[in-house]
């Protein structure tokens, strides 16, 4: 079998370096910046483009008031005379700016989105396919839902940034073009209103790094809380029988109360910012308003261009939170990009199949002095076996005994330490204990995807006995068996689970304990249809019934690692006390469970 | 459910809500009459800008000194309403607050009070998320949505106000000009809410894709498959960020529809204005003064759409959270209570059945754990109960110690029915050492403190040494300040029972009940758990729940159940005499322990 494809975005368009957590924030700032544009920089510049339209728009806006004050409202009502024209040109700039930037919000906004999405697409694939392509070795050492957190919510986080920033650049268009426009048109009034604008920028970053602080707080508290409700929930035994009810309510309120301070320190200072965003712009509009009126009385500026100003104005102050709100996210998306650069710039681990070789002819398996220690304990110790071509082989031994990391080996599932393994051409086919079914049809669960037809599937699902159930089904292959094969019962997963690996055609066949969960009767059936059809290469069965294990050619008896003893099973009944004693004790087991 | 259905219930769940938690309408009266004084901020430029207009800035006659008189009332009033405003916001939310704190303690206890059947494995992540996700919800509709309909209605509401004030004929315009765009924002609200939906559902489907991706992948390995997944997984990310894009583009066009109506409302009132002149009683201040007030009018507008559906989202919410509080506490606290008699106790069990069913599920499964169960145990003895798993062991045991109550029949404990004893009473007589023991991340001593909390560190140390276990405890690597770990994972299966013991221990119960752990133990703890058992059941009356039979052995007596039922009741050797349902299990599990299977323990 060949080994996983390399992923090619990681070598191709993704953006390929880490950050270095010890730069400042707005070079950091910069540099994920950077790296995210250059994914699809088409939308984001689109985005951008919307983003100066629209303000370039909002300035314009204020020439439209300024008209219908200067050209229409003043002369109707000081001087008695209705321009009709000058209406219709107004009525024209008014609609036509409003509307256009209008589109500029809808490219800003929409294009925003798409570049951002897009970006997530690829952050998290390049992340996603890094993660196949490591070995099973390293996926034991992750845990899945750090893995999934990784391609998930690290992803969305890293390229929150994006969002907002159109719109930052919006802000930064506005505020020049308008500081430079009021400048022209009035250069004491200009000069008051360009050095609130800095001010005003000074006030948002410093609020949002305030409650930034507060809302991070809440957070921490927030997971203490979550944490705490877990444990005390699923100790609700402990709890109630030491009748410790109100005592666990006051531990977890005594949480929530600090949530909740934390909470209400953010809503107090949020309030104060609101507030305080809301009076300023007036105040300055006052100020401008009085100052302006000197202005108009010395015949410096008209009363429509003061008007514009204090409309200006207005529509001025909203955008400017956008830039804290861009200084908050910043680190947040840094951390969300940093958790996913750990994961592809991690190089590729060995793959322990690499090093599985080709058997001889006339074996099925050769494993030649094998040892697997995990953590320092030795679970096989300098194994070595042959297993010949169309044999039937029960693994016997206690919990604990090597087992099923005998068959994880030889499946290259884990590394040896030392010794080999070989197979024979064709490759392995395991079906694990827990069998694991995939949220999809039974025909994808059988073909996980391969070209194989239905069939081959339905023989196959035949041998693993699984028609039984299967016949039931009135959609056929193609019934949804649900999350994690939610609508079938463990037996019957087990049997889909068989079934995939008898129709993928493996020659060498591990079932790790995979038949005990059905009844006796059915397994027996199993291992005889198995044993039919599988002309070539082996079948390893862990097994625990003597009525499963007869059924074998021979039988391996494992004890702490090694192989104590290799021979069919009527023998070692007669001959070894031990595995007498061990299969007694299976039996009593399954009784009382 | 009709649409007037749902808007009262919506209203009903909201009222209940209220009531849990009164903070919630504490002064909202006067939190909305400060929101309104507050949108008066955004109106002070609108009015100034007219009266300047029409007062200060007529051509050739600009007052100087009226124009700043008017600006320091404008100043004025800016700070009096941004003020106004302050404490309207921070009054709600303080308030909020204070409100998800009282429903969030109301839940804590509650849900604690709950009977066992309503705690079980897959209700306990719903019952979690009762009190983090859901009750979030709500945080997060106070944080914006509640401070929406809160300030934007009152901006609404005043500019309004204003508007009429200013000219009737302007203002209907503005309103029939404006009005259409309810219906437009009603329209694509619908089809966002729907969009947003979807990109909910992408979101959870690729999830559980990536998660089954990882979770299943040496399956996936064994069989080569990984690239089919890989790609089905590439194909959902695409359509998830497809979803969303569509949902950000219909938000989009949302958003700057509010401004595109106000630029046609804002020609429409000037074309009004200019007709209708000076000489229908309009100023050209009040007329430019209505051009700022149409901008105000449609600002929040187009938010609201959004606010909607949170609401919706938030009330929902509310609603689970509600359920919750409903459903009724089991077993529930005695009425009048009578006391317990002094010294150790008997336990009577008369005619108890008992089957499980919770009333959190609409469908009860209706089995029947225990059926008709009747015996005596004197106090002081000790008895095992026997029998294979789901044989209703544990239930009895529960039921005994009050943890549910029998669906039929009595218990009794030194006389006593037990639904008639005060629970701090029972909990201090009587002591359950589950089979799992259950320890908390922390030390030793916080979870041997759990039992009793005033027990000093002599007493606890007192008490391990009493139950000779004096040399485990002193190789624990800090004491009683050992942390056991994450659900008490740093120790071994055999020290948590320990654990448990000597917390059972402390109580120095009347009644002890103790599910026997199954899990394999090294011998050496093995010997500890046998010898502390041992001291703590002395001189009580002690039920254990026997997995292995050399436990049951060396019981006074044995009581054993299958399916529900007694079906044999006596002593070991008697049982085994009788060659019933009890020799037979004897004889397996000898069988299975020892070489020699023909000998048996006569």
């Amino acid at each position: 079998m060949s080994n996983i494809t390399t992923p090619q975005a990681t070598t191709g368009s993704g953006p390929n370096f880490g950050l270095p957590e010890s730069e400042s924030r707005l070079k950091s700032a910069y540099r994920l910046l950077s790296a995210l544009v250059r994914v699809h920089p088409r939308l984001f510049i689109t985005a951008v483009s919307g983003a100066t339209l629209f303000g370039l728009c909002t300035v314009a806006s204020a020439l439209g008031v300024r008209w219908m004050v200067d050209e229409v409202i003043l002369p109707r009502f000081n001087e008695g005379r209705t321009d009709t024209r000058a209406l219709l040109i107004g009525a024209i700039l008014v609609i036509g700016i409003g509307v256009l930037r209008a589109v500029g919000v809808v490219l800003r906004r929409g294009f925003a989105g798409a570049a951002s999405w897009r970006t997530a697409e690829t952050v998290s694939l390049d992340v996603l396919h890094r993660i196949v392509a490591q070995p099973s070795t390293w996926h034991r050492q992750h845990m899945t839902g750090d893995l999934v957190a990784r391609v998930g919510v690290d992803s969305d986080a890293a390229v929150a940034v994006m969002g907002p920033m159109p719109f930052a650049s919006a802000v930064v268009v506005m505020l020049v073009v308008s500081g430079a426009w009021l400048l022209v048109v009035d250069v004491p009034l200009g000069l008051l209103a360009i050095v609130v604008f800095p001010l005003l920028l000074i006030l948002n970053v410093g609020y949002q790094r305030r409650i930034d602080t507060h809302y991070k707080t809440a957070q921490d508290e927030l997971g203490l809380l979550s944490e705490a409700v877990h444990e005390s929930f699923d100790g609700v035994m402990v709890v109630k029988a030491f009748g410790a009810e109100m005592r666990e309510t006051e531990r977890l309120s005594h949480i929530t109360g600090r949530l909740k301070d934390a909470r209400t320190r953010a809503v107090i200072l949020r309030s104060t910012f609101e507030a305080l965003l809301d009076a300023i712009p007036s105040f300055i509009n006052i100020v401008l308003l009085v100052v302006g009126a000197h202005r108009v009385q010395s015949g410096a500026m008209t009363v429509g261009e003061l008007t514009s100003f204090v409309y200006l104005f207005t529509l001025l102050i909203f955008p400017l939170r956008i830039i804290g709100y861009v200084f908050s996210e910043v680190p947040h998306s840094l951390s969300g990009w940093n958790r996913t650069r750990q994961i592809v710039d991690e190089p590729i681990v060995a793959d322990p199949r690499a090093s599985i070789r080709l058997a001889p002819s006339n074996a099925a398996v050769v494993v030649s002095d094998i040892s697997v220690a995990y953590s320092g304990q030795t679970i096989l110790k300098n194994l070595s076996l042959t297993i010949d071509s169309s044999n039937t082989v029960a693994i016997v031994g206690a919990t604990g005994s090597g087992k099923t990391t005998l068959l994880h080996a030889i499946a290259g599932l884990i590394p040896v330490d030392s010794g080999s393994i070989a197979v024979m051409p064709g490759g392995v086919g395991m079906v694990f204990q827990e069998a694991f079914v995939f949220a999809d049809t039974l025909r994808f669960n059988v073909t996980l995807g391969d070209d194989i037809s239905d069939d081959i599937v339905l023989a196959a699902l035949e041998v693993a006995a699984a028609m039984e159930f299967v016949s039931k089904f009135e959609t056929g292959l193609d019934t949804e068996l649900g999350e994690r094969g939610a609508s079938l019962s463990g037996g019957q997963r087990q049997r889909v689970a068989l079934a995939r690996a008898i129709a993928h055609r493996c020659p060498v066949l591990l079932l790790d304990d995979t038949t005990s969960a059905l009844d006796p009767t059915t397994e027996s059936i199993v291992i005889e249809n198995l044993r039919r059809q599988q002309t070539v290469g082996a079948t390893l069965i862990v097994a625990s019934r003597p009525s499963t294990i007869s059924l074998a050619d021979e039988v391996l008896y494992l004890a702490n690692g090694v192989i104590v003893d290799h021979a069919p099973h009527a023998v070692l009944m007669a001959q070894n006390v031990e595995y007498r004693k061990l299969l007694e004790a299976f039996e009593h087991d399954r009784r009382e469970n | 459910m009709t649409q007037l259905d749902v808007r009262f219930e919506t209203v009903r769940t909201i009222n209940r809500g209220v009531d849990v938690a009164p903070s919630f309408r504490r002064g909202l009266g006067i939190t909305f009459m400060l929101a309104l004084v507050g949108s008066g901020a955004r109106l002070v430029i609108p009015i100034i800008v007219q009266q300047s207009i029409d007062k200060g800035l007529r051509p050739g006659n600009i007052d100087i000194g009226f124009i700043t008189k008017l600006g320091i009332i404008g100043a004025v009033s800016v700070f009096i309403s941004a003020y106004a405003l302050r404490m309207s916001a921070m009054r709600l939310g303080v308030r909020a607050e204070e409100g998800l704190y009282t429903l969030r303690v109301k839940l804590f206890d509650h849900i604690h009070r709950l009977s066992l059947a309503d705690h079980n494995e897959e209700r306990r992540g719903a019952l979690v998320s009762r009190v983090t996700s859901d009750i979030e919800t709500l945080t997060n509709f106070f944080s914006w949505g509640g401070l929406a309909w809160l300030l934007d209605g009152s901006q609404i509401l005043a500019v309004s106000i204003v508007m009429v004030a200013y000219d009737w004929r302007l203002a209907l315009v503005a309103f029939v000009v404006a009005a259409p765009l309810v219906f437009v924002l009603k329209a694509v609200q619908h089809r966002l809410v729907e969009a947003y939906n979807l990109t909910r559902v992408r979101n959870a489907t690729l999830l559980g894709m990536i998660g089954e991706l990882f979770a299943g992948s040496d399956t996936l390995r064994v069989y080569d498959a990984s690239p089919h997944m890989v790609k089905r997984v590439r194909a959902t990310v695409r359509s998830r960020a497809d979803s969303n894009i569509r949902a950000g583009f219909i938000g989009a066009f949302l958003f700057p529809s509010g401004e595109v109506f106000s630029v046609f409302t804002v020609v429409a009132v000037v074309t009004c204005g200019v007709i209708i002149g000076p000489t229908g009683g309009l100023t050209a201040g009040a007329l430019v003064g209505f051009v700022f007030l149409t901008f105000r009018f449609l600002e929040p507008i187009a938010e609201f759409t959004e606010v909607v559906d949170q609401t919706q989202t938030a009330v929902a919410g509310l609603r689970r959270v509600l359920s919750v509080l409903d459903t009724p506490i089991g077993p529930p606290a005695a009425e009048f209570p009578l006391p317990l008699p002094t010294g150790t106790l008997s336990v009577d069990v008369k005619n108890v059945s008992f089957s499980y069913g919770s009333r959190l599920d609409s469908q009860d499964d209706d089995l029947p754990v225990l059926s008709e169960v009747n015996f005596s145990i004197p106090a002081g003895q000790h008895v095992a109960l026997v029998g294979e798993s789901g044989s209703g062991k544990t239930t009895l045991a529960r039921l005994i110690a009050r943890l549910a109550d029998p669906t039929v029949g009595v218990i009794y404990l030194g006389g006593v029915m037990v639904n008639r004893v005060a629970n701090d009473d029972l909990r201090t007589r009587l002591t359950v050492v589950p089979q799992e023991p259950f320890l908390f991340s922390e030390t030793i001593r916080y979870n041997l403190q759990f039992a009793v909390p005033l027990a000093t560190d002599t007493e606890l140390v007192a008490a391990i040494a009493e139950l000779q276990l004096a040399d485990w405890f002193e190789a624990l690597p800090n004491g009683l300040d050992t942390h056991v770990g994450k659900r008490g994972g740093s120790l071994s299966a055999g020290e948590r029972q320990l654990v448990a013991l000597i917390r059972a221990f402390l109580v120095r119960p009347d009644i002890l009940i103790l599910d026997e752990a199954t899990s394999a133990v090294d011998a050496l703890t093995e010997i500890r758990i046998t010898r502390a058992f041992d001291r703590v059941s002395a001189g009580r009356t002690t039920i254990s729940i026997a997995h292995r039979l050399s436990t049951a052995a060396r019981a006074d007596r044995i009581l054993v159940l299958e399916h529900g039922r007694l079906v044999e009741d006596g002593t070991h050797d008697s049982l085994i005499a009788r060659d019933g349902p009890y020799a037979q299990m004897y004889d397996a599990w000898l069988a299975s322990t020892s070489a020699e299977s023909e000998v048996r323990g006569v």
